[in-house]
This record gives structure tokens, C-alpha cells and sequence, in this order.
């Protein structure tokens, strides 16, 4: 007769109960070292050489970060990043509580239309970029057929604001779903003794909405920003495809000018420099969030229940 | 865990993530030594931009491969992004022994960084590796006076098309004149037609407006003058009086308002084109084609080309032409079998090629094309083209295969800039200095 081997698990009381040690992050992190760390520790170095892909690269100082500096367009990108970001956490954050929150309902319509809605979600941003560049085509798509409704010759991509506008739409219409999700998730775990509590001392929908459910999304929030965020700062294909940066360069958004500067006048040690500007930005902006929003205390929705 | 060494992970982390993306495509290729001893034995590798003329190259290749001890292999390469691709991996032990180019700027690099092979004994040996070919087109593949490339393929010009039914309802004629040009334009924009179809959101479309404006007013000297490094030419009377000139035809609403958002690749300006919304459209020899695979029997009946129109008072002869000069090969140095490149290489003057080539609609320039002209698709426009060609006092080659590739993205942004009144005469010319 065998007995169970009891020796090891005694030992798993204690503190370290449910932690287990390094050696189970280690896959995670030698995968992360080899291709994130070192690439990185690339990035920075090639930063400060010229390079064309050509030969070897020659370091040449600071030339790179002073060519930057003097560059109205890397400047102007860096605000058109913001902008873009901003406008996406504006316009997708309202959009996505309401829908998550209505979603979460267990009604079967509910469930069918969610099911609908989700569907851009199953598509690469350059599908979704290649199909609106052909709805908003001035003379064959939805604008040029439908004057009388956006006005004008159906321009939308030939102003800076008509170019800027249909990336934000375009970004909603992706990304709304994905943020939706997280929220229907976030509502439906919200424990329904909370409601039936407030059902009792008398409040409303509104009521039951504000001091219950949007308190109790405060996490998700705090991560689906994130998301948003780091997301609209490393906006790309969306760009790519549908404005190329233009008109002129009035949507080169940094990462953008990145690749123009590396993969199409084979700039490599500029277009190092610029990656390495958003990754000290982004990285900066998303501690911030972290450290304000106190989530890296990661304090349960649930105290105190 | 403390507070600190947790933001530190956290950092890390994030830094990480971003910087995937941008570095894993960054750091590839970098060095790799071109002693020859590392290269494919008893092959050698022709790499070409991956399209439908392919199977004429593909049959280049197995007739060669036929009598050859050392086989060619033919690497197509998709034609999206082939220059960038071309980059990457021509200083590595990967690099084709022999490649497809534009000739100009996009082999000078190359050449500068000592990784091509001068022609120049191959030549020695077999004269008419030169002398087959017509002298404008072989001359633009080579750099500082040494030959780098064989023209293959066809020539490519810029013509500027027309809808018959169009200009025959609207009662005009094509524009021999650049007042000519402009009178059109107002009786087209009194009709509610764009008189110009052009497919802004591509920009090299845009590029070649300032390409034959700058040859007419300006001669073809400027832009040689202007890459050889003098840039002041780009300041010069001329230079500004072709911008004026151009600034003249937008102003008038030549191009309509919406062609920032039109795109020739997606389809839309050939679409306007030929759904007579527009009148006109500057573009490729290759309109032709993408308009017969839109639209056979439209493209038969409907489809004018004449050339550029001459400017009277301008330096540059009306006949002058711009667009691709050619396709060519040139071979790298680190290849092993610059013989067998050689004997593959004189096959793009053979007979039979340049049959092939005229059979799916490309122009060679060989000094034997001129016989085979019947045997074209299409021998009105083959002929036509030939003519343009043979009778041009100067080709300029394209100004974004003409620069080094470098430059292109800025180019192109002044150029479409300039379309849309964002950047003046003189915010255009400090552009151009500064490329």
C-alpha cells in the first residue's frame, strides 16, 4: 500500500502560500529578454549611428537627436499621437461602459446583437483599413454618392480635421467592441447583492448606474485605458493605409514617421531615435496611469463586501 | 515585493513591449561578409520584381538553364516594397547575383557602397552588350560614366491619355500647347468635368506633373544639376517660372478639388478616366494595360494618348520625355559566375526576347525592336511609344528613382504639399534644397 507523499506540500504553508518561485517566470522572461530587452539595447544603440542598411553603421554622436529636435515634423507628430490618443480614450471610453453595461444583460436579443456588434473585433486593423479607404472613396464610395449628406466634392482624407476625424471613427468602430467586452466581463462579475441593497433603500436606474456600476468598473477602466492608450500611441496600420501620413504630412503620427524615416528613406539611426522617444513616452505615460489611478495596488473592486 | 522593485519590473516590461515591434525588423541584416567563397555553388540567383511579366523572364531562365553547367534561378520577388526588400539583403551572403532595378538612384547607393560589378570588361568582351541597346537608355544605369545595368524589360514613358468620347463631346481636341492645355481646362470645368484625373494619395502620380513642367520650362539639365548637388538651380528663373506655371493649372481647378483622397493603385483616378468623369490623366505607358484589364473594348475605342504638350517659351524641346527609362540587371560584386551572369545577360538583346517582351506588352529598347513592332499587343501603341522613345532629344528618368531613395518620402511630400497651396513657390524650392 502506497501512501501520498505528504513530505512537499507540508512545506507549502505559510507566507509563500500559492507563489511559486522564479524558475516558473523563467520561459516568460528568457523570451522576453531575447526578443524585447536585446532588441531594445539595439534600438538605443543604433540611435546614435548612421546607418542605410548598407555596410556597417558609424556612430556619429548626437547627430540623430539633434536632427530631431529641429524637425517640425517629428514635433508636430508628437502632438498629433496625443491628439489621436486622446480623442479615441474620449470617444471610445463613453461608448464602450454604455454598451458593455447594457450587453451584460442576460436577455437573448442582448446576446445575439453583442454577438453582431463584436464582429469588427475578428478583423486585422489592415482589412478594416482597406475597406474603409474603399467606403470613403470620393468618387465611388459612401461620401461621393451621398453629397448632399457630407457636403462638398466627398473629400474626407484632403483636410487635416476630415483625415483626423475619419481615424478616430475608424479606430472606434475597431477597437469599441474589444473595450465593450472587457466591460460586459467587468459587469456581469459585479455581485448582484450590491443592487438588490440599493433596489431597497430606493434607487433608480441612473442612481443604481453611477454609485454602483461605474464605481465598481473603476479597474477596468483604469486597464481599458491603458489599453487605449498605449494602443493610440502605437497606431500604425490605420495610418498607413488609409492617409499614408497625409495630406502632406498633416497624419504623420510618430510611429508613422518612424517607418518613414526607417523602412522608406532608410534612415536607420533617425528612425531608432523616434522609437526610442515613444518608448520613453509611452512607457512614462502608462507608469503615470499605473501610479495615479492606484492600480498597481491592485485592491480587489470587492472590499469591504 | 517592495513598491520600487515592482515599478522597476513594470517599466522594464513596458519599455519591452513597445520596443518589440519596432526592433525586430530594425535589427536584421546588419553586416554579413561578401567573400564569394560563401556563396551557392554551380548557381547563380537573378532576383526580379514578382509580377505578370515574370513568365517571360521564367522562359529566359529555361532556355539558358538548358546549355548552362551553372543554372540561374529566378527569385521573384513581390513587387511591393521590392527596393526595401532589395536593401536588406544585398550586403548579406543572400543577395541575388543578379537583380532587377530602375537604374539611376536606386543603383547609386549600391554603387557607393562598393557592392556592384562595372560592366565594363563584360562589355570589352562582348561589345554588343552596349551597342544592342538604344544609348539614352542604356546611359541611365550608368553612374559617374562606369555601366552598371543591362536594360531589360521595357521602357515605360509618361503620356498623357484622354477619353475620346469626352473630348469629342466637350468639342477639343488633345492639347499639342500648354495654352492649349489650359484652354481645355476651362471649357471642361465650365462642363462640371475634372478636367484631370490624378491619383494625389499615391503622390508619385503628382511627381511627374513637376517632372515634365521642370523639363519644358527649365530643360533637362536642371535636375541633373540639381542631384549632381547644386542646389540653387532649384531657385533659379526657371525653376520658379515652372512652378508659376504650375501653380496656373491647379488654380484653374485642373485637378478638380478631391484627387488628396484619389488613388491611381486602388483604381480610382483609371476609374475616372474612363468613366468619363475626368477628361484627362498623366500617367505610365502602363494606363494602357490597366485600362484594358478594366475595360477591353472602352480601352480599344476610347482611350487617346498623345505626349506631354510643348511649353513656347520654355528651354525644353516638346519631345522631351520622363518616366521610366527602363528596367535593368545589374550584377553584384561578390558574385561567383560573373562568366555565366554575362552569357545570361546577353540574352536581353536576343531576338527572341524581344519578342516575348513585345508579346505581353512591354517596349524593349533594343536597336532590333523596331522590326518586331507588328508583333506587339498592340502595335498602334507599340509603334507610337517606339516613336516617342527613338525621337526624344532627352529621357528624364523618374526624379524618385533618379534621387537616391533617401530623399523619396521628403520629395513626395513637397510635391503633394504644393498641390494642395500648403507650401508655396518658395516653401516647394527650400523643400527641394534640402532633399
Amino acid at each position: 500500500m502506497k501512501r501520498p507523499t505528504t513530505g512537499r506540500s507540508r512545506h507549502s504553508g505559510g507566507p509563500n502560500v500559492g507563489r511559486p518561485g522564479f524558475a516558473w517566470a523563467l520561459p516568460a522572461t528568457v523570451f522576453f529578454a531575447l526578443f524585447a530587452i536585446v532588441p531594445l539595447i539595439g534600438v538605443a544603440v543604433m540611435s546614435f549611428t548612421s546607418w542605410s542598411g548598407l555596410g556597417s553603421p558609424e556612430f556619429n554622436g548626437l547627430d540623430n537627436w539633434n536632427k530631431l529636435l529641429g524637425d517640425k515634423v517629428m514635433m508636430q507628430s508628437l502632438w498629433l499621437s496625443a491628439l489621436l490618443t486622446v480623442l479615441g480614450v474620449v470617444i471610445q471610453t463613453p461608448l464602450s461602459i454604455l454598451l458593455g453595461v447594457w450587453a451584460a444583460g442576460q436577455q437573448k436579443n442582448r446576446a445575439v446583437l453583442s454577438a453582431i456588434y463584436f464582429i469588427p473585433l475578428l478583423l486585422s486593423s489592415a482589412a478594416v483599413s482597406v475597406l474603409w479607404r474603399a467606403l470613403l472613396d470620393p468618387n465611388f464610395g459612401i461620401p461621393g454618392q451621398l453629397a448632399g449628406i457630407f457636403g462638398g466634392d466627398g473629400n474626407l482624407l484632403g483636410s487635416q480635421a476630415g483625415a483626423i476625424a475619419v481615424l478616430t471613427f475608424v479606430g472606434a468602430w475597431q477597437f469599441t467592441p474589444l473595450h465593450t467586452l472587457l466591460y460586459q466581463g467587468a459587469a456581469r462579475s459585479v455581485p448582484p447583492v450590491l443592487y438588490q441593497a440599493a433596489e431597497i433603500d430606493g434607487a433608480g436606474t441612473m442612481r443604481k448606474f453611477f454609485s454602483i456600476t461605474l464605481p465598481q468598473l473603476r479597474n477596468t477602466i483604469v486597464t481599458s485605458g491603458i489599453l487605449m492608450v498605449v494602443g493610440g500611441l502605437t497606431t500604425f496600420d490605420t495610418v498607413l493605409i488609409l492617409t499614408k501620413g497625409g495630406p502632406g504630412t498633416d497624419t504623420t503620427i510618430t510611429p508613422y514617421y518612424m517607418y518613414r524615416k526607417a523602412f522608406q528613406s532608410f534612415d536607420f539611426g533617425v528612425g531608432s531615435a523616434i522609437a526610442l522617444v515613444l518608448v520613453v513616452i509611452a512607457t512614462a505615460i502608462s507608469l503615470i496611469m499605473v501610479r495615479a489611478t492606484g492600480y498597481d495596488k491592485m485592491n480587489s473592486a470587492q472590499e469591504g463586501i | 515585493m517592495s513598491n520600487t522593485s515592482r515599478w522597476l519590473k513594470r517599466a522594464v516590461a513596458a519599455s519591452a513591449v513597445l520596443a518589440l515591434g519596432v526592433t525586430l525588423s530594425a535589427c536584421s541584416g546588419a553586416g554579413g561578409s561578401t567573400a564569394n567563397s560563401n556563396r551557392p555553388e554551380n548557381v547563380i540567383h537573378v532576383a526580379v520584381y514578382g509580377d505578370a511579366g515574370n513568365t517571360v523572364e521564367q522562359a529566359m531562365v529555361d532556355k539558358f538553364n538548358a546549355t548552362s553547367k551553372v543554372q540561374v534561378i529566378l527569385d521573384r520577388i513581390p513587387g511591393a516594397n521590392y527596393q526595401q526588400k532589395l536593401q536588406t539583403i544585398i550586403s548579406t551572403d543572400a543577395a541575388p547575383d543578379v537583380f532587377f532595378n530602375w537604374g539611376g538612384g536606386s543603383i547609386q547607393p549600391f554603387v557607393k557602397a562598393n557592392l556592384l560589378l562595372p560592366l565594363t570588361d563584360m562589355i570589352k568582351t562582348d561589345p554588343a552588350l552596349e551597342s544592342s541597346f538604344l544609348p539614352s537608355v542604356f546611359n541611365a544605369a550608368a553612374i559617374d560614366g562606369v555601366p552598371y545595368g543591362i536594360p531589360m524589360r521595357g521602357t515605360q514613358p509618361v503620356i498623357l491619355f484622354n477619353n475620346k468620347q469626352v473630348l469629342t463631346d466637350a468639342g477639343i481636341t488633345a492639347p499639342k500647347t500648354w495654352d492649349d492645355l489650359l484652354a481645355s481646362v476651362k471649357v471642361l470645368t465650365a462642363k462640371g468635368i475634372t478636367p484631370i484625373a490624378l491619383g494625389g494619395a499615391d503622390q508619385w502620380p503628382t511627381l511627374m506633373w513637376f517632372e515634365y513642367l521642370f523639363d519644358r520650362v527649365a530643360g533637362p539639365d536642371l535636375l541633373t544639376k540639381a542631384i549632381g548637388g547644386d542646389t540653387t538651380v532649384w531657385d533659379s528663373a526657371d525653376g520658379k517660372a515652372a512652378l508659376t506655371k504650375l501653380k496656373t493649372l491647379i488654380d484653374a481647378g485642373a485637378f478638380g478639388t478631391n484627387f488628396d483622397s484619389v488613388s491611381f493603385v486602388d483604381g480610382g483616378s483609371p476609374a475616372l478616366l474612363r468613366t468619363g468623369k475626368a477628361a484627362f490623366e498623366l500617367m505610365g505607358s502602363w494606363e494602357y494595360s490597366t485600362q484594358q484589364t478594366a475595360d477591353k473594348a472602352w480601352t480599344e475605342t476610347n482611350l487617346g494618348y498623345t505626349g506631354f504638350p510643348s511649353i513656347a517659351d520654355g528651354k525644353g524641346d516638346g519631345a522631351d520625355l520622363v518616366g521610366n527609362t527602363n528596367n535593368y540587371y545589374s550584377v553584384i560584386k561578390a558574385t561567383r559566375y560573373p562568366d555565366t551572369a554575362r552569357d545570361f545577360l546577353k540574352l536581353m538583346y536576343s531576338d527572341e526576347f524581344v519578342q516575348a517582351q513585345l508579346g505581353i506588352g512591354n517596349l524593349p529598347t533594343t536597336t532590333t525592336t523596331e522590326k518586331f513592332l507588328d508583333q506587339a499587343a498592340d502595335p498602334a501603341y507599340a509603334t507610337f511609344q517606339f516613336n516617342l522613345v527613338k525621337d526624344a532629344p532627352a529621357f528624364q528618368l523618374s526624379w524618385d528613382q533618379a534621387y537616391p531613395q533617401s530623399a523619396s518620402a521628403d520629395m513626395k511630400t513637397a510635391v503633394s504639399q504644393f498641390f494642395t497651396g500648403k507650401l508655396d513657390v518658395a516653401g516647394f524650392i527650400s523643400a527641394m534644397q534640402a532633399l
